[in-house]
């Protein structure tokens, strides 16, 4: 029995740590810790976002057509299952579906904010992101630093108090962390050579979400070890997207990762251009011309440590925030790959507090709706009727010219975060030289 | 005191002082921010009654009518433009009529009324009525009729409703209560969390463990109690 429970113990918290009364009393404590500022948000904020997607939950629900939602199938499919089971747990959330059902989103908005349990709905809500959040603290661990038990402890701690996930997932309340947590699952197998389950689950995520198929070549790259493979896995990649694209399209007869292509993620890609003639059609996509540049460049890597693939990931991602118009809960998709770089180099630790400082200021591009309403379900009267940040800003300065200043220091410190990512891959070549010369004397 | 703690220290000082005086901003009423604020804030100083109106830098009417069974001794106008404010001054009637734009802030009026036992306001925006941007006396104190009345003691009375009848505190208060069972186990989960942090932490270098754990659960149902008895006064 004892053993049944050590070898569950060390399946959870990693043999590692597990093994060391010490570290396992450290992770506790940061759990703990991670666990109790997650509830305090719990309850009382939310951006509207979360609403639609119990909405569309609640209407799946009611037509009982687990294919309704068009755009992402999968994310609707999970928050449609979930509210059935809450809502069979507890039946209160039935009261609720009046204003689930409601159309008009204003009117919805003001009714879920003025509902007197509003704050056990946010709660119930939001618990489902916090289940895979766990999951994915426990996952990153098992990234990198095998037999460091304090750098893996250190990666645990940088997860659990990131400003930006909490943010991202327990004020915001995005559901990006559920598609974060397939995407991490995908590294992992990666990380056990299991080409293609890594290849087949990173799929998903790119059905869960847009975001994991930007490094979808970049785990090609790192799996493949012959030209062969390079051949086996790309159609693999690729036959996993189609083959959940026509999964749902046989079984809900509606496409799943074309109607993602023509949404406003894609466009965010593009947003960023240089004309070459003015009045032309020519231009060059930045982030494109960039991302092709990162890919090149670890395919050019002889030796692909899992390390230099996740750090390759950090920078996609903060080039991707760094160049490209994006929504505040993108910048979560940087974060798992940070926290690894954080153990090595502290700065970008620091740099990334900067991010989040930043980003609180970025917000204001959203106007009201991901400002002052993030709070309204305390009192939505008085978070309508106060004074918003940008009448305040615009009443002494160009709030557009305010906001883009801190939006170019953002870039600025992206930027500079991917050069500081480099210069730890150049650091981890080395060291990979190192032991293969070590090795060989 | 360490260097560093005493820096932590002033941080959360700081941090606390501004977040009291933004709440503080926000509750009394007559606080507002000319060209950002949106709407008409009225309150009494020194028996004069002040009327001001702001909107975010977009063109806008306001206009309307104060009567009284008293009498309008003195008037004063603020930030007034000739020729496109025009404001009528009678023994116990004002009518007035003003318009902000990108430039034009905030307008408004003090005047002062005497042996009257009511106000009466007909206050609109854009030749309509607004009543959630009508503050008087408070921010979000607002009349419940197009054309409302208020008594003389009526700014007096509103500076005795305490802090927690006001909002945002009063609807926090009352989706807490009218959600009780909500808020106890939420409460006795972060109770929870707390106790294991402390019994990791603090109690781990204790004697008695377990009596100190105890313990820790008595306080924190204790806790509970008292929050029941805090909130059910709280609501009224």
């Amino acid at each position: 029995m004892k053993k049944f429970f050590n070898k569950i113990g060390s399946l959870i918290v990693t043999r590692e740590i597990f093994e060391d009364k010490k570290s396992l009393k450290t992770l506790y404590k940061y759990f703990l810790g991670g666990l109790l500022v997650r509830f305090i948000f719990l309850p009382f904020f939310f951006e509207r976002d979360i609403l639609s997607t119990y909405q569309r939950a609640a209407e799946t629900l009611y037509t009982k057509n687990l294919g309704l939602d068009n755009l992402q199938i999968l994310t609707n499919m999970i928050h449609s299952i979930y509210l059935f089971i809450i809502k069979s747990i507890f039946p209160a959330i039935n009261q609720l579906f009046s204003v689930l059902l409601e159309k008009d989103t204003w009117i919805s908005w003001i009714e879920f904010n003025s509902s007197y349990n509003i704050f056990t709905t946010l709660t119930l809500f939001k618990i489902l992101y916090l289940v895979f959040d766990i999951g994915c603290m426990f996952l990153i661990m098992r990234f990198s630093f095998d037999d460091e038990p304090e750098n893996k402890l250190r990666v645990f701690k940088f997860w659990i108090f990131n400003p930006i996930l909490l943010f991202v997932v327990y004020i915001f309340a995005r559901h990006d962390i559920i598609a974060v947590f397939t995407t991490l699952v995908a590294l992992l197998l990666a990380k056990k050579d299991r080409k293609y389950w890594a290849i087949g689950i990173l799929a998903i995520g790119i059905a869960l979400r847009f975001f994991p198929i930007m490094i979808l070549p970049l785990l090609v790259l790192y799996l493949a070890r012959t030209k062969k493979d390079y051949i086996i896995l790309s159609l693999t990649g690729l036959s996993g997207i189609t083959a959940v694209e026509l999964l749902c399209h046989f079984i809900f007869g509606k496409s799943v990762i074309l109607p993602l292509l023509k949404t406003q993620h894609f466009e965010y890609f593009l947003s960023t251009k240089f004309d070459l003639v003015t009045g032309s059609h020519s231009s060059i996509f930045i982030f494109i011309a960039a991302y092709i540049f990162i890919i090149l460049s670890f395919l050019h890597i002889k030796k692909k440590s899992f390390d230099l693939l996740l750090n390759y990931g950090a920078i996609i991602y903060l080039a991707y925030v760094g160049i490209c118009f994006f929504h505040p809960q993108y910048v979560l998709w940087v974060v798992p790959f940070l926290v690894i770089a954080f153990v090595r180099r502290k700065s970008l630790l620091y740099y990334n507090w900067l991010q989040f400082v930043l980003l609180m200021v970025i917000l204001i591009y959203w106007g009201d709706l991901v400002t002052k309403f993030v709070l309204a379900p305390i009192d939505y009267r008085y978070f309508i009727y106060l004074t918003g940040i940008i009448p305040i800003i615009e009443r002494f300065y160009d709030s557009a010219k305010f906001v883009n200043i801190f939006r170019s220091i953002f870039t600025g410190v992206s930027l500079w975060m991917v050069y500081l990512i480099y210069k730890d891959n150049k650091k981890l070549m080395g060291n990979e030289l190192d032991n293969n010369r070590l090795g060989k004397v | 005191m360490t260097g560093k703690t005493f820096k932590i220290k002033i941080i959360i000082l700081v941090s606390l002082l501004v977040l009291i005086s933004l709440l503080l901003a926000g509750c009394t009423g007559i606080f507002y921010i000319p060209g950002a604020s949106y709407g008409y804030y009225i309150w009494e100083e020194n028996n004069s009654i002040f009327i001001e109106w702001s909107v975010d830098k977009k063109d806008t009417e306001f206009n309307g009518v104060i009567s009284t069974d008293g009498k309008i001794t003195a008037y004063k106008l603020k930030n007034w433009e000739e020729g496109d404010d025009i404001i009528e001054v009678g023994e116990d009637r004002i009518e007035f009529s003003a318009a902000l734009s990108s430039q034009d802030y905030s307008d408004g009026f003090i005047f002062t009324p005497q042996d009257y036992t009511y106000l009466e306001f007909d206050l609109e925006i854009n030749n309509g009525y607004e009543l959630s941007r009508v503050n008087v006396g408070g921010f979000l104190e607002n009349p419940k009729d197009d054309v409302f009345r208020i008594g003389k003691d009526y700014f007096s009375q509103l500076e005795m409703k305490p802090w927690y009848r006001k909002h945002p505190f009063s609807e926090f208060f009352y989706k807490l209560s009218a959600n009780k069972y909500f808020t106890f186990l939420y409460l006795f989960i972060l109770g929870i969390i707390i106790i294991e942090i402390l019994r990791v932490t603090v109690i781990a270098r204790r004697k008695r463990k377990i009596m100190w754990v105890m313990i820790s659960y008595a306080v924190l149902i204790i806790i509970e109690i008292c929050i029941y008895f805090i909130l059910r006064f709280l609501t009224g």
